[in-house]
């Protein structure tokens, strides 16, 4: 089966700097991957290269089969590519039901009546449909990152990124934008997801990446790289979110 | 009799509306000019393309760096001296007046797009808009309110600068009142007119302007 | 020296380089082509050239600039005028915007170079108008005072020559200059006395210091350098009305009533053309 995705010493830097190294990577349709790594390993990057957003300067990109160079027109390329920013982005002066519509019924051409149709079924279904007349300001964080789920969605694309998007929220509204996450990875969309939330990693995961220093160090399904890492690295890694979670109690004996 | 006090400025109207007629002339086209001007501009200037941005950058220091009313003088006279162009005073104060707004309004449009968050950017990009459609629907909507105080500041000084005209041989409002008072030394009383008539053209753009941010604000 | 007369040089350089390339002959046809005499002249210096209250423009020189379009086309309303300001004069005539100018341009060398003068209408001389009560009482107690000039005209020019050290004001315009002597911002003004006998006559509680800044000067209408039609054509013509003693009845009309009783128009005008140092 021909991957959906797929990156063949993919390599980028920033002026001298090298930000991914030979990155080879194939995603299959229906595949949920989450990217794990130090900060400056190169995940965010890995996913704005995907649709665009930054260009890389060696390798080959291929989506859906076909060759994408860096002056490739991403214009139709981002219809198929959804992509959930950390700070969600949602255009301030229009109303969330605009905000929805824009790419839908200005970039897709689609008739408004039925874009607008899967836009309300949408927004029930991450449980915001009477919010479709407020603006972004109005709205908590986690109520806007749904809706910024809900704006790449209504473009049926083919793959869905998401950009480390509960780091920015309250904790108390972390759960909110999982669940859709996790709604979203069992209706069998393709999903790449970069977070730092391991238990949500561990759970939602078909395979599980781990980068350092722009390259893929570890891959494995994610019982595997959780229970028992094979690299140095993605041990010490992992020990430090274990520390985390089972921290010493400070008066211990 | 020569008239004086209220009866004199009765008297001088149509002198008055002339030269009004010619500052709000003058200001009025300028103003329109560099709102469009200023538009087109400051996007070129944010679409980050080498050469462009050195051209319009060397426009921008001209018009900094050599005051208007020696853009004036080059216009108006150095045309024709130099390649036998002749521009009419009114106009040639248009369009150094448009000039120099471009180069005001256009790094306030610049300014007031580069204060968007990056993600706005990417946001829309994300979402497969090309470039007239992100400026169009995402950019340039949300800079509207940022750039607003910054523009009406711009175009009451080119209502203030047109009186510059005088020296290109434009009667404007200001010399019609010094004419008026070299013949009848009434400068109170012109110099009153003229600061009311300033006053309630000036003022009305500063109210809207306050209007139009609270309007347009979405955060 | 300001920009604006800094910006005189360069257009001196290409006036001259102009009057090099221009074509003498065809500048009456050009006039009469138009069938309208356009002449800059001054909107704000009564009685010379100013604008009345139908806001038509008049004056001595402004009249005078009529009876030029009359006698040259047949109709005195055949012209155009202009506003200029004292240093814009020579710039409209080197671009070609005007044909003449009749704005009380006093004749000196270095403006002889850039324009041609036709003969003398009036005659001029720089002095300085103080207020009645001032403590300054000749020219070398001005050595510690403030004196207001407007940019451009021949006092500037001189003082700023024969008097750099002398502290000086400088205002765009007279009407600007006459409105800081009345509030006091400068200690005395220096202008052409035409200007000072007027002004002094309307507003009392001044006085204008006998002495004289520089000699005497004529004042002469100016047209662009090379234009010896025009310039020949204004000569012939201030003879025929000097024979009416045309420039006399000018001075009647306007002159007369803003300068002090007594004065001897013959202090004032040229008749005829006809001036000697």
């Amino acid at each position: 089966m021909s991957a959906l995705i797929e990156l063949s010493g993919f390599s980028k830097r920033f002026g001298d700097v090298p930000v991914l190294q030979d990155v080879d990577l194939q995603v299959k349709e229906g595949e949920v991957l989450v990217i794990l790594g130090p900060s400056g390993c190169g995940k965010s990057t890995l996913l704005r290269c995907l649709n665009g957003l930054e260009a890389g300067h060696a390798g080959h990109y291929r989506f859906v089969g076909r060759e994408l160079a860096a002056n490739t027109d991403w214009r139709l390329v981002r219809q198929q590519i959804g992509m959930v920013f950390q700070s969600y982005h949602l255009f301030p002066h229009m109303s969330v039901l605009d905000n929805v519509l824009l790419g839908p019924v200005n970039v897709q051409k689609r008739p408004k009546a039925e874009a607008r149709q899967q836009a309300e079924t949408l927004l029930a279904r991450v449980g915001l449909l009477d919010k479709r007349d407020a603006f972004p300001r109005e709205l908590s964080g986690g109520q806007q990152q749904r809706i910024a789920i809900v704006r790449a969605l209504c473009m049926n694309p083919k793959v869905m990124l998401f950009d480390e998007v509960t780091a920015a929220l309250d904790p108390e509204m972390v759960k909110e934008v999982l669940e859709v996450i996790l709604d979203l990875a069992r209706s069998g969309m393709t999903l790449l997801i970069v977070t730092h939330e391991m238990a949500f990693a561990r759970a939602v995961a078909d395979r599980v990446l781990f980068m350092d220093g722009g390259r893929i160090v570890e891959q494995a399904d994610p019982e595997t790289f959780f229970s028992s890492p094979q690299t140095a690295r993605a041990q010490q890694f992992l020990e430090k979110f274990s520390y985390v979670e089972n921290m010493p109690k400070r008066n211990a004996s | 009799m020569a008239s004086s006090g209220l009866e004199l400025l009765w008297v001088s109207a149509p002198q008055l509306l002339t030269g009004i007629g010619r500052t709000l002339g003058i200001s009025a086209l300028a103003i329109v000019f560099s709102s469009v001007g200023g538009l087109v501009y400051g996007v070129l200037r944010n679409l980050g393309i080498r050469w462009l941005d050195t051209i319009l950058l060397i426009y921008l220091e001209a018009f900094r760096a050599i005051p208007v009313l020696v853009w004036l003088y080059l216009f108006f006279f150095g045309l024709p001296i130099f390649f036998g162009w002749s521009i009419p005073g009114f106009w040639c104060a248009v369009l150094v007046l448009s000039l120099w707004g471009i180069s005001e309004t256009g790094e306030v449009v610049r300014g007031a797009l580069r204060s968007i968050p990056r993600g706005q950017r990417e946001a829309g990009l994300a979402i497969g808009l090309g470039l007239p459609g992100l400026y169009g629907r995402v950019l340039l909507p949300q800079a509207l309110q940022r750039m607003t105080p910054p523009m009406i500041n711009v175009f009451t000084r080119i209502i203030k600068t047109s009186s510059l005209a005088v020296l290109i041989g434009v009667v404007e409002v200001i010399k019609i009142g010094q004419q008026i008072i070299e013949r009848t030394y009434e400068s109170v009383l012109i110099y009153g007119f003229l600061f009311l008539f300033f006053f309630f053209v000036c003022y009305p753009l500063s109210a809207a302007s306050r209007v139009l941010e609270r309007r347009w604000s979405h955060s | 020296m300001n920009l604006k007369t800094a910006l005189v040089f360069p257009l001196l350089a290409f006036g001259l380089w102009g009057s090099v390339a221009a074509h003498a002959e065809g500048y009456l046809d050009k006039i009469k082509a138009r069938d309208k005499l356009v002449v800059g002249v001054f909107s704000d210096k009564p009685p010379f050239g100013f604008v009345n209250e139908k806001g038509d423009y008049v004056g001595f020189d402004t009249d005078l600039g009529r009876r030029f379009a009359k006698d040259l086309l047949g109709d005195e309303k055949k012209i155009e005028f202009v506003v200029v300001e004292p240093a814009s004069r020579i710039p409209f005539l080197q671009s070609d915007k005007v044909d003449l100018i009749l704005a009380n341009m006093t004749v000196t060398p270095e403006r002889a170079q850039v324009v041609d003068f036709t003969h003398p209408n009036l005659r001029v001389a720089v002095q300085a108008l103080v207020p009645e009560k001032s403590d300054v009482k000749s020219l070398d107690d001005l050595a510690k005072k403030t004196t207001i000039v407007t940019t451009g005209t021949t006092a500037d020019i001189w003082l700023t020559k024969h008097h750099p050290d002398w502290k000086l004001l400088k205002f765009e315009k007279n009407s600007e200059s006459l409105q800081a002597l009345a509030n006091g911002r400068g200690d005395a003004y220096a202008q052409d006395n035409l200007v000072l006998f007027s002004w002094a006559k309307q507003n009392p509680g001044y006085r204008v210091l006998a002495q004289k800044l520089g000699d005497e000067a004529p004042i002469a209408p100016a047209v662009k350098k090379g234009n010896v039609e025009l310039r020949d054509w204004v000569n012939t013509e201030l003879a025929t009305l000097g024979k009416e003693k045309y420039l006399l009845k000018l001075y009647d009309q306007y002159v007369r009533s803003q300068l002090a009783d007594g004065t001897d128009p013959a202090a004032v005008i040229v008749e005829g053309g006809d001036w000697k140092p």
